[in-house]
């Protein structure tokens, strides 16, 4: 099984990823985590305005059998939610990195950047999980 | 007697296969000194000797003629159809309908009991039952602060007892604070921090609450704040306003009028419905309708299970796994049997036999009803001597009203009368005879 | 047999029913005249539905219904065995069913419930026992509850309870609804406890206890179970057994000599009252004479004279239901004892693990049975040696085309694709041997003709349906 890894964004242990353009950030859940998931049927995120840590719950990602909380990779404060992820869900099992991102954030701490993975890291914590 | 099938020559075949000589060593894994001899008990009885049994233990429980108590379960009249129904094997023996496909029957005998829910309450969403109503008060509850993420709770006075103590119980296990307040201080204690506030209508003491108003008073001052509203009697919903059309947000109930024999308190029924946003917050089981994946024809299956515990595990907000699926079915047939004539029949019937009886009690010196606003088949009275009362209505096999002071023992001498359409005129008669005769033997110092 | 038949709301006339309404015999106001209009509604939309049609409608789809009185129901961690019918003549009688809970005179109902909490403690080892909770998720709370007090009422801090990788699902919710975080233990090679993470765990001293059925999910008895409750007593911690599993223990083996503090039973499992498709349930909770003062009120106690329930009491959790408990699913549990009795409870124990021993004979043949041991009530298959890409999913699919319903799948989450079969004592040698042989005959249909499984099932009312559609955009109501 072929999972997509892109090299331009950074990622966490727990299948999110950031991609980071000056103060603002992106974020999504890795193509390894959709297929784990299976297809998804609702996310729930947080509402605009609201400012979260890094490593805290920022909502939740459902499937039919399972369910996935999302956290945040950064902190900082929520400035848009994508709305069609919340009408078509299944956006985010075709194309996680493209339409189907959940979030943008503005970035509260840029030195936290630095604790995220680089996609080599990251591709080898799913051949770890895969065994 | 037992109902294991196997003949001793069958046995001695099974433990072939097996490899094994006896049965004592299927039980091999565990310690010696755990294995039991047997139980200190009576051997099996047959039927016949069952039978016997329980019937001489049942005639130890008195079966009055008429009753005038409710207090949270309620004598109604129960449809043939009830009991046709849920009597059906296939129905009762079945298990939670996991496989779809082999379960077309109950799933969508669950989804029509959710759609007369919906229908009945006008609340956008209902679930398949939680255990009864003092269980989904609770567990509406914890769903309020979840959705709010604030951690207090009003309680308006007027809920049933019981009913506030299964609250109080719940929330402490999650560290949730609550207050029990009157109405009128409703303004003083709202604030941005209360989640939820909960309320009963028609109440305990009887009392129908302007919903409508509460709800606008409540949302006035605290727009996030959630609307709790629970109900013991839902007959009364062939006739009052819903809750879906007074801004409620949760509604639960008791579903025991609704087709269930009261069966000395269990088993009943949680009716709980919601507004369509809490949908995803919801406790309990759902069943939704879909169509084949490689098909046209359309079938129902549980749905949105990823909000329960076998798949949320410790994430999830409730436990719930078993509810009370046969008893929804019970409600369902009893509310088709009933339809629209019926309900609103049943329910007029409720309001006019309690409102005669309030109107012959008041004409008795002594005898004073307490409820300031209108009320549906319950009241409370304010009695002479609520003693002799109820020896008169035991002497006339009436069971009769609750005496207040169960539950709050300041209020001595007042009962809670409750009148159902299964009171006759002879048995209102009677009681208000009893009540005569309760003034009478009281003037004379009998009791 | 169409399964397109209509929603009960088509079948509505334009005709008033009364047929189940009592007659009005007194003369008084108008609804209206009594009621204010802001109070009341005007639309009501509810069917009247001719009661033939009413009748037709659910006897039709009572058939395309599976019941435990259909055929075997294997499902492993339910219990599925024959429901008594003398349960159901004991239930209707009406100084039974026609008593109000809270009315005077119903010391038959009383003495019941004071007798089979008798007969549970002797059957459990226990000292007291509550029938107040609803279900075993309900019994699980009261139990976690219990925990929890009795450590707030010593002044101890210790807010987390150890649970198996193996668990079911309420196991960790109940828990987390009691206030506690959940700490996980991995299973061994056996499918047990490992005793050195056990000890690990317990030594970080803020663990209030743990939560064990045995025999556990994977169908096998914990031979380290002595030395299991051992451990968490030694660190001060509560034990707490899950009784779902019990029926192979019955007359066997009792839970409080394996050490446990806090125990619930199914009576909707092991005390074959009916599972009425989904409930109505019962989950009594027995504890040690140290927790009597901790259970719910009220509290059932016998004096010389009487039955009486202790009403007043401190320490209790307080109350989790109003009134009694299900008495209706207790009465049947009651009958079902007295029926049985020490002889029959006894063989109910003795021929569930015979039969669940001997399917597994069957089917591991060609099923990969991950815990290769002598199991006790039931056992767990994996998806291991399904050929051509087969799932779990689509031989459950499949065996509904052969007429009967399908195991548990997927549970325990700790076994792969896991099938999980329990036959129960009630299953003849005849109903276990042609089971084998349509899940022999599916798994060479998966080697052959794969296509057959993944396209099942065929012989249903319908075809396999949309799970994530049902999700996405759900429809729960008409």
């Amino acid at each position: 099984m072929e999972y997509e890894f892109p090299d331009d964004i950074k990622y966490m242990k727990t299948h999110e990823w950031a991609r980071i353009e000056g103060d603002m950030a992106t974020i999504g859940i890795t193509d390894y985590a959709q297929h784990q998931l299976g297809d998804i049927v609702y996310v729930e995120l947080p509402e605009i305005g609201r400012t979260l840590e890094k490593d805290s719950n920022a909502g939740e990602i459902e499937s039919v059998k399972a369910v996935g909380e999302i956290l945040m990779p950064l902190s900082g404060e929520i400035a848009e939610i994508n709305a069609i992820i919340i009408e078509s869900p299944e956006s985010i099992n075709s194309s996680p990195y493209g339409t189907g991102w959940m979030m943008k954030i503005k970035v509260s701490n840029s030195s936290e950047i630095n604790e995220l993975l680089s996609v080599e890291d990251y591709k080898k914590i799913v051949e770890e999980e895969k065994k | 007697m037992d109902f294991v099938p196997h003949d001793d020559k069958t046995i001695t075949e099974m433990l072939k296969v097996i490899g094994i000589n006896n049965l004592e060593e299927l039980f091999q894994d565990i310690p010696k000194d755990l294995i039991i001899n047997s139980l200190n008990l009576p051997l099996g009885l047959s039927e016949p000797d069952v039978l016997k049994n329980l019937k001489e233990l049942s005639q130890k429980n008195k079966v009055y003629s008429n009753s005038f108590l409710g207090a949270g379960y309620y004598f109604h009249y129960i449809p043939s159809l009830v009991d046709f129904v849920i009597s059906r094997t296939e129905f009762y023996t079945s298990y939670t309908p996991y496989q779809a496909e082999a379960s077309q029957g109950y799933l969508q005998a669950i989804y029509e009991y959710q759609s007369v829910i919906s229908r009945l309450t006008q609340m956008d969403v209902a679930n398949a039952s939680m255990y009864d109503g003092s269980t989904a008060l609770a567990e509406a509850a914890i769903m309020a602060t979840i959705i709010t993420r604030k951690n207090s709770l009003l309680l308006l006075e007027g809920i049933h007892p019981e009913y506030s103590e299964v609250v109080k119980t719940y929330c402490w296990g999650q560290g949730i604070n609550l207050r029990i307040i009157a109405e009128n201080k409703l303004k003083d204690e709202l604030n941005e921090d209360i989640a939820a506030v909960l309320f009963q209508s028609p109440n305990f003491f009887g009392d129908i609450e302007d919903v409508s108003m509460l709800a606008k008073r409540v949302k006035e001052k605290a727009p996030n704040c959630l609307l709790i509203q629970c109900m013991t009697d839902p007959t009364c919903l062939g006739v009052l306003k819903p809750p879906g059309e007074t801004d409620v947000d949760i509604f639960v109930a008791e579903g025991q009028s609704f087709g269930i024999s009261p069966s000395f308190g269990g088993p009943g029924l949680g009716i709980f419905a919601a507004k369509k946003k809490y949908l995803r917050k919801m406790p309990g089981r759902l069943v939704g309708k879909t169509k084949e994946i490689d098909g046209e024809r359309e079938g129902f299956l549980l749905t949105l299970q990823a909000r329960e515990q076998h798949i949320r595990r410790e994430k999830a907000s409730s436990n719930i796994c078993t509810n009370q699926a046969l008893c929804s079915l019970s409600a369902l047939i009893y509310i088709i049997s009933l339809g629209k004539t019926g309900l609103r029949e049943i329910a007029s019937q409720n309001f006019q036999k309690a409102n005669y009886v309030k109107i012959k009690l008041t004409e008795i010196p002594g005898y004073e009803i307490l409820n300031k606003k209108p009320t549906y088949n319950e009241f409370i009275v304010k009695c002479p001597d609520v003693d002799a009362l109820t020896h008169e209505c035991k002497q006339l096999n009436l069971l009769p009203p609750l005496c207040l002071s169960k539950y709050f023992p300041n209020l001595k001498n007042i009962v809670l009368v409750c009148v159902t359409e299964m009171n006759s005129r002879e048995s209102i008669e009677k009681f208000i005879n009893a009540a005569k005769n309760a003034l009478h033997n009281k003037k004379e110092g009998k009791k | 047999m169409d399964i397109n038949d209509s929603l009960i709301f088509e079948k509505g006339v334009d005709r008033a029913q009364k047929n189940f309404i009592p007659k009005m015999d007194v003369k008084t106001e108008k609804l209206e005249d009594i009621l204010p209009k802001n109070l009341l509604r005007d639309v009501l939309p509810i069917p009247d539905v001719p009661e033939v049609e009413i009748v037709r409608h659910y006897v039709k789809l009572s058939t395309i219904n599976y019941g435990v009185d259909s055929g075997i129901y294997p499902l492993g961690s339910c219990t599925m065995k024959y429901n008594p019918k003398i349960n159901e003549i004991v239930v209707r009688l009406n100084e039974f069913s026609q008593i109000h809970p809270l009315q005077d005179e119903s010391e038959g109902s009383l003495e019941l419930l004071y007798n089979i909490s008798i007969m549970l403690s002797e059957i459990t080892g226990m000292d007291g026992f509550t029938l107040q909770p609803a279900a075993g998720a309900h019994g699980e709370l009261v139990g976690m509850l219990i925990i929890k007090k009795y450590f707030e009422t010593k002044g101890i801090i210790k807010d987390k309870i150890i649970v198996p990788d193996s668990a079911h699902g309420t196991n960790p919710a109940s828990a987390k609804m009691a206030g506690f975080s959940i700490i996980e233990l991995q299973s061994n090679e056996y499918g047990e406890v490992s005793l050195d993470h056990l000890e690990f765990a317990m030594q970080q001293g803020d663990v209030a206890g743990i939560m064990l059925t045995n025999p556990n999910t994977l169908g096998v008895f914990d031979r380290q179970i002595k030395d299991i409750t051992k451990i968490v007593h030694k660190h001060g911690g509560l034990c707490y057994y899950d009784g779902a599993n019990l029926n192979p223990m019955l007359g066997i083996c009792r839970p409080r000599d394996m050490g446990f503090d806090i125990v619930h039973l199914n009576l909707h499992k092991t005390f074959s009252t009916p599972h009425g498709g989904g409930g109505p349930g019962s989950g009594p909770v027995g504890v040690i004479n140290e927790l009597i003062s901790f259970l719910p009120k009220p509290y059932i106690i016998s004096t010389d004279d009487s039955i009486v329930c202790e009403q007043n009491n401190d320490k209790s959790i307080g109350r989790i239901k109003a009134f009694w408990g299900n008495f209706g699913v207790i009465l049947r549990a009651y009958t079902y004892i007295l029926s049985l009795g020490a002889d029959g409870l006894k063989r109910v124990g003795q021929i569930a693990v015979l039969n669940a021993n001997y399917l597994k004979c069957l089917l591991q043949k060609k099923y990969e049975l991950p815990y290769n041991r002598r199991c006790q009530h039931e056992f767990v298959l994996s998806d291991k040696n399904l050929p051509n890409d087969i799932t779990t999913e689509d031989v459950a699919k499949r065996i509904l085309d052969y007429g009967y319903y399908s195991p548990t799948i997927y549970f325990p989450l700790i076994v792969n694709g896991a099938i999980m079969i329990e036959p129960t004592e009630t299953e003849s040698k005849y109903s276990l041997d042609k089971f084998a042989e349509a899940m022999l005959k599916i798994y060479d249909e998966a080697l052959n003709k794969p296509e057959l499984l993944k396209s099942a099932p065929h012989n249903t009312p319908i075809g396999r349906l949309d799970a994530v559609i049902a999700a996405r955009k759900p429809i729960l109501h008409d």
